[in-house]
């Protein structure tokens, strides 16, 4: 077995685990299984990052979204329903219609992107990414670096106001 | 040769589930989980651009931010939803309609 | 340090003010007990004021995009900025007086509205899609935030769950969107994009998914101004909101999200054509599209408007009509299309704060945002009553009140444009608003009350309230300046 084989046959593993997991995360009755399913969804992502060769953001994919995201959600989950009743359902309205809108617009995004002709900057091969990464943090991109720790800190502020409880 | 069409399509897939999300839940916690899947949706879509035609890594310096805001909003969202449920003991949306659009 | 930082880091003072006063703010809320609520009080408002007195000077400086084509500072951008800081600073002078706000630390409140501040600045000045997104994201954040102030408020805390997910969603499809034009271009940079755009050899294959790619955006910008089909949030959102933050958003982000819009269709999507006007790339016709956006929006608001009993409710449908009339000055596409975007933005500020204002004052004295409580307000506040016909009035667009001028402006630019039959929809959609607001003025004036007691507004409300109709009432005799500013504010840096 080649190579080439074997990494064809993870990418569409993953590509499967993604979309599917994605789907469980739709149309499942519980809510946990939503939760879940997003876990896998997330991880799916992550390694399709890898094999984009985008190493520093596969990395920070697993970090923020499956250590924190995935966490506070479960967390939002847990701690807004009774827990002696873990048959979390949630209720789902206008299915079929909604269901037609989607493949309709799954269909439109398709068809758009097979007809597009897009860019060609030159395919960039896959090499570590973080050293240049930081270093258009700080260069090219330094505003909106600092613009974003900002918008963090006002984020942080606001949420925990937000919960925070009564008695000042 | 898995190329730039392969991501897209995948892209494409969780962009709309996400929206199917988003439309027929009533949660709110799942209707934030329908925003992540399309935030991840746009995302691969800016780290497949960026190998495959953009040449640079603007895409993934992009995917970075777009990680940053995400994370945040599911927090507000979040601390949002907690202190509603303590106001309605519930996260049900169609309970959530003492205001009439 | 890379040089060229430096040298845009003097051009950036505002903004450095602006975040200086956040971080301070913050702290002192911290450290100060008793003083909390003076000390941030005071902190906001000069820190407010200094970052406006430091936006008139850069009105001399050269055009050019900072901060590697991030952000520009052109007259349209130092416009925006000195507006939408004058906006935060009347809104941070309502707070404190609110009753609404009172049980709660306003702590917070200012440091949130110095962030969202700070986003909006960024986002009117904007020239990269990188810089559109976080920004907006960092306005409608705080929003949502602003919104559910009031944690223990059922219809607050409601009203920014729902802000938040329709609002979250909206700028998901508008991210797609632009990592399909990413795509496409190469470059998040607008002016790549329109370089890229205008090059196209076959821009038929493109056509496609440049049409959706810009529809997505389309629909983030459009959430952000309460533009039709994007509005659903506007009249949940403004009810269950503390007022002052229904008045700050019914202005303030929203011109930002026109700042954004206008940028993104004349910089990002259209070159100079023949004399003033833009035209779009052959590929995709945008006028018909965002012209539909805008008779729609302006009609829906309106018809919505005329059986609102509760005032903040009728107000939010009277925004997102004065939204599809903003639209109409945009979608032109000359320059006097964009001096009307203009004009009509400084009249609206305006007429909308200080009708938002009397709101409030109301609901501090009796407590109510009900129609039928209003009636005859007259016998009871004279001086209540009379400037909120004014600013009625000027809503409804009679002249010689303010009001007038910013329709005037952007119907000429219709017809100007050979679109006369959009200003003549225009000028039908406010006459029947004429309707609603009348409806409100007789309520006030002409219908007898069961109430008799005498309502006296507080002193800095009333200061306030006076801050708001000297400029309603006065602005034409100032028309030259105002002229002169806003037509000297409509260059766009377009980059070479």
């Amino acid at each position: 077995m080649n190579a080439n084989l074997v990494s064809q046959i993870l990418f569409y593993f993953f590509a499967v685990l993604t979309v599917g997991s994605a789907a469980v995360v739709v149309f499942s009755r519980s809510l946990i299984y939503s939760i879940f399913g997003l876990l896998f969804t997330f991880f799916g992502v992550a390694a399709l990052y890898v094999f984009l060769g985008a190493d520093f953001l596969a990395a920070t994919q697993m970090v923020i979204y499956v250590g924190g995201v995935l966490v506070l959600l479960l967390f939002g989950v847990m701690l807004t329903h009774k827990l002696y009743n873990l048959d979390l359902k949630t209720e789902t309205f206008q299915f079929v219609p909604a269901l037609l809108l989607i493949v309709a617009v799954f269909g439109v995004l398709l068809l758009a992107m097979t007809r597009a002709t897009w860019f060609s900057g030159g395919v960039r091969p896959p090499e570590p990414t973080t050293a240049e990464i930081g270093k258009m943090f700080m260069r090219e991109y330094i505003l909106p670096f600092e613009v974003a720790s900002v918008f963090l800190l006002v984020a942080l502020i606001g949420a925990a106001m937000i919960v925070r409880r009564r008695a000042q | 040769m898995i190329g730039l069409t392969h991501y897209l399509v995948i892209s494409a897939a969780l962009f709309s589930l996400g929206i199917m999300c988003v439309l027929t839940r009533k949660n709110a916690v799942s209707v934030l989980m329908g925003i992540e899947l399309i935030l991840n949706s746009a995302n691969l879509n800016l780290v497949a651009f960026s190998r495959f035609t953009s040449g640079n890594l603007d895409g993934q310096v992009f995917a970075v931010f777009t990680i940053i805001v995400a994370a945040a909003e599911v927090a507000v969202a979040l601390a949002i939803v907690l202190s509603m449920y303590r106001m309605l003991r519930s996260v049900n949306l169609d309970r959530a309609d003492t205001l009439k659009g | 340090m890379d040089p060229k930082i430096i040298a845009d880091l003097h051009k950036f003072y505002p903004e450095i003010v602006i975040t200086g006063t956040f971080l301070l703010v913050i702290v002192a809320d911290l450290v100060f007990g008793r003083l909390r609520r003076a000390v941030t009080f005071a902190l906001t408002v000069l820190g407010l004021a200094a970052a406006f007195a430091l936006t008139l000077p850069l009105f001399a400086a050269a055009p050019g995009t900072m901060f590697s084509d991030m952000v520009a500072l052109d007259p349209m951008a130092l416009f925006f900025k000195a507006f939408l800081i004058l906006a935060s600073l009347l809104v941070v002078l309502a707070a404190p007086g609110s009753r609404e706000l009172s049980g709660s630390g306003l702590g917070e409140f200012y440091a949130l509205l110095l962030g969202v501040t700070l986003g909006m600045i960024l986002l009117a000045s904007s020239t990269d899609l990188l810089m559109l997104f976080l920004s907006l994201e960092m306005v409608s954040v705080g929003s949502y935030i602003m919104v559910g102030y009031l944690r223990n408020d059922r219809q607050s805390n409601e009203a920014s769950l729902k802000y938040l997910l329709f609002g979250a969603v909206s700028t998901g499809v508008m991210l797609y969107g632009i990592t399909l034009l990413f795509g496409i271009t190469g470059s998040t940079k607008l002016i790549v994009v329109r370089h890229a755009l205008a090059g196209a050899a076959t821009p038929g294959e493109n056509s496609l998914i440049l049409l959706v790619s810009t529809l997505f955006i389309l629909a983030g910008l459009g959430f952000k101004i309460a533009a039709v089909p994007f509005h659903f949030w506007c009249p949940d959102v403004y009810t269950g909101a503390p007022t002052p933050v229904t008045a700050f958003l019914s202005v303030a982000p929203k011109a930002a999200g026109f700042a954004i819009l206008v940028r993104f269709f004349f910089t990002g999507l259209s070159q100079a054509g023949q004399g003033l006007t833009w035209i779009t790339f052959a590929s995709i016709n945008w006028m018909p599209i965002v012209m539909v956006l805008s008779i729609v929006t302006m009609t829906f608001g309106n018809i919505a408007a005329l059986r609102q009993e509760n005032m903040k409710r009728l107000l939010a449908y009277s925004s997102i009509a004065h939204a599809g009339y903003i639209l109409m000055g945009a979608v032109v596409l000359t320059s006097d299309g964009l001096q009307a975007v203009l004009v009509y933005l400084i009249t609206y500020l305006f007429m909308n704060l200080g009708a938002f204002m009397i709101v409030i004052e109301i609901y501090n004295r009796t407590g109510s945002f009900e129609l039928k409580d209003y009636r005859g307000f007259y016998r009871r506040s004279p001086f209540l009553s009379v400037s909120m016909s004014v600013f009625l009035l000027s809503l409804m667009g009679i002249p010689p009140l303010a009001g007038f001028f910013g329709k005037l402006y952007v119907f000429a630019a219709a017809v100007n444009r050979d679109l006369a039959w959009f200003a003549v929809i225009g000028a039908l959609n406010s006459v029947v608003a004429v309707y609603y607001y009348a409806r409100v003025m007789k309520t006030m004036v002409i219908d007898g009350g069961d109430e008799t007691s005498p309502v006296h507004a507080s002193w800095d409300s009333t200061a306030l309230i006076w801050v708001m109709l000297i400029p309603t009432v006065g602005l034409m005799l100032f028309w030259d300046q105002v002229q002169k500013i806003t037509s000297g504010s409509v260059g766009l840096f377009l980059g070479n």
